[in-house]
């Protein structure tokens, strides 16, 4: 066979054709190219579960006003969380001794039915669904309409990585959100739950609970807290995203916070990569 | 919970809940999500993953690929065998094109993906005759069993399909679940009986076998030992040690040369060929 002719490669293509992909020189050499945002003017707003969709009509149909509200000011991917079913069919799943992968199907057919049960709501406005294979066609939506709405589970279906610890797919829908933002390279990831973000506790169960306006992603992995506003792996994931910084935390049960929330305001909780800041300020 | 199961659409705190276990808790909890530590079942215990490497098998041609697929066929009637196969030069290629273009590691791994794609589909027409057939990642989800009831293996994309939901990795943006990762993946949710990596090397050395002569074969090793090993290069992806750290079925896998005749069936027979990486 002749040797191949790489001249058409760059320099780092050169590297990558004969080098080994568990090299840190050349993971390294990587890191150096430039990045672009696919969708710089794009929003990534996810619904919760639980805390939103389950609780029907007085929390949704505000929520949804206030989407058609800002269509025309701003573009959004509506992703969804999944909530009670999917904790039922979990511990039903579990004590029949089925994989975390196969839990990751279920799960994902419960943010599914939400996804739809919204897109109903927002039908009208002519806002359409998109299954993951049908993301190519995302811009043309946002294009044309202002929002498409998607379920929040990441597509990894079987594929599912064990959790260090017991059953439950750690990566779900928040962090299925998270990363159709870091992707599209999107102007903001807004979480709607049903607290104003952040606390020292769980405002539910304590009332000294504090808010926290705003956090580092290292202050709060440090801190090792029991619970969380997010999945664990958003937290690890935003340690090495490329153009998601930070992320905002809103109370979907008030009016006017996502508003305020797209509109650039400091609402709810802020989560931000401190070492993006520390890189930025140098 | 007796007056929530007489209310199985359990009103409270202006939410609708389904009565379960895990009902109104944070599943990010770690009191409840280690609540939920129990064993798993294996949905196909005899199952046997075996992948065909990219660039150290199939990018070498008829001379490597043909006589590994004739001893692939030699052993269907004494192992169910499903293949994953992995990409090759061709994603070394895009990856190069697409890092120069500026795109994220989401948009390189669906793209990467194809060119594994395109290996397992060369594969399955290969092994067609022998009844194998190609299924993409939803058709494992749905039909695996029945096709492997039905046919006499199956040929699969190694990379699994994470696509535009790829995480970018802690260093740089190399997609860091290739061919290797998704192969163990299925094997571990279907509860293999074994996940054999065929490669162009005999093993994990010491050092790179390629550099160093005084390299030496490692028969077996424990992920946390090999981890703590900190070698400049593996001839695996390094999240694999992640994903066999927290194994709940299949707690090893077997790297092989699949350039030496009969080491796929000795590795099939449970011998102690190429390197065992394990739990």
């Amino acid at each position: 066979m002749q040797a191949p002719d790489h001249s058409l490669l760059t320099e780092l293509g050169k590297k990558l054709v004969a080098g080994s992909f568990s090299d840190a020189n050349l993971q390294r050499a990587t890191d150096a190219t430039p990045d672009i945002a696919i969708l710089p003017w794009v929003n990534v707003v996810k619904i919760g579960g639980q805390s939103i969709m389950d609780r029907g009509r007085d929390a949704v149909f505000p929520l949804v006003d206030e989407i058609i509200a800002n269509l025309k000011r701003h573009k959004m991917i509506l992703g969804t969380g999944a909530g009670t079913r999917a904790r039922h069919i979990y511990s039903l799943a579990i004590e029949l001794g089925l994989p975390v992968g196969v839990l990751t199907v279920l799960g994902t057919a419960v943010a599914w039915q939400n996804a739809q049960m919204l897109q109903y709501l927002l039908a009208k406005h002519g806002i359409a669904f998109l299954e993951p294979e049908g993301f190519a066609s995302l811009p043309h939506y946002l294009m044309e309409r202002g929002a498409v709405i998607c379920q929040g589970m990441p597509p990894y279906k079987l594929w599912e990585a064990n959790p260090a610890i017991g059953r439950i797919p750690p990566q779900r829908t928040d962090t299925g959100c998270f990363l159709i933002a870091e992707v599209y390279g999107a102007r903001k990831m807004i979480y709607v739950k049903d607290e104003d973000g952040l606390y020292t506790a769980d405002p539910k169960k304590d009332r000294n609970a504090k808010h926290i306006a705003r956090i580092s992603v290292q202050e709060l992995l440090a801190a090792d807290q029991d619970d969380l506003v997010v999945e664990r792996a958003v937290l690890d994931l935003m340690l090495s995203a490329r153009h998601i910084h930070e992320i905002q935390f809103i109370n979907g049960l008030k009016p006017g916070q996502l508003s305020a929330a797209l509109a650039g305001e400091p609402v709810g909780s802020i989560i931000f990569n401190a070492e993006h800041e520390q890189r930025k300020a140098s | 919970m007796n007056s929530d199961r007489s209310d199985p659409l359990h009103r409270q705190a202006g939410a609708q809940h389904v009565v379960s276990r895990l009902m109104r808790e944070s599943l990010v909890d770690k009191a409840v999500i280690a609540g939920t530590e129990a064993p798993v079942r294996a949905i196909l215990p005899r199952l046997n993953v075996i992948q065909i490497g990219g660039m150290s098998i199939m990018d070498r041609g008829q001379a490597a690929v043909m006589p590994l697929l004739k001893e692939i066929v030699a052993n269907q009637d004494d192992h169910m065998q499903v293949i994953g196969v992995g990409p090759g030069v061709r994603a070394r290629h895009i990856l190069s094109v697409g890092l120069d273009l500026g795109l994220p590691t989401g948009a390189l791994a669906t793209l990467a993906a194809k060119s594994s794609a395109q290996n397992a589909y060369m594969i399955s027409c290969l092994l067609a005759d022998s009844g194998f057939v190609y299924l993409e990642a939803p058709f494992i989800v749905q039909l695996l069993p029945a096709m492997l009831a039905a046919a006499r293996g199956a040929v699969f994309n190694g990379i699994p399909p994470y696509d535009l939901w790829e995480h970018p990795p802690a260093i740089g943006k190399i997609p860091p679940h290739g061919s290797d990762a998704g192969s163990y993946l299925v094997g571990e949710v279907f509860g293999a009986r074994s996940v054999i990596l065929l490669k162009d090397v005999d093993g994990l050395y010491t050092a790179d076998p390629k550099n160093d002569s005084r390299a030496a074969l490692i028969d077996d090793i424990g992920v946390a030992e090999l981890a703590a090993r900190k070698l400049p290069t593996l001839p695996i992806e390094p999240v694999l040690l992640d994903l066999l750290a927290n194994a709940k079925l299949v707690k090893s896998i077997r790297i092989v040369n699949g350039l030496v005749p009969g080491n796929l069936t000795r590795a099939l027979k449970g011998e102690p060929v190429g390197t065992l990486i394990h739990v």
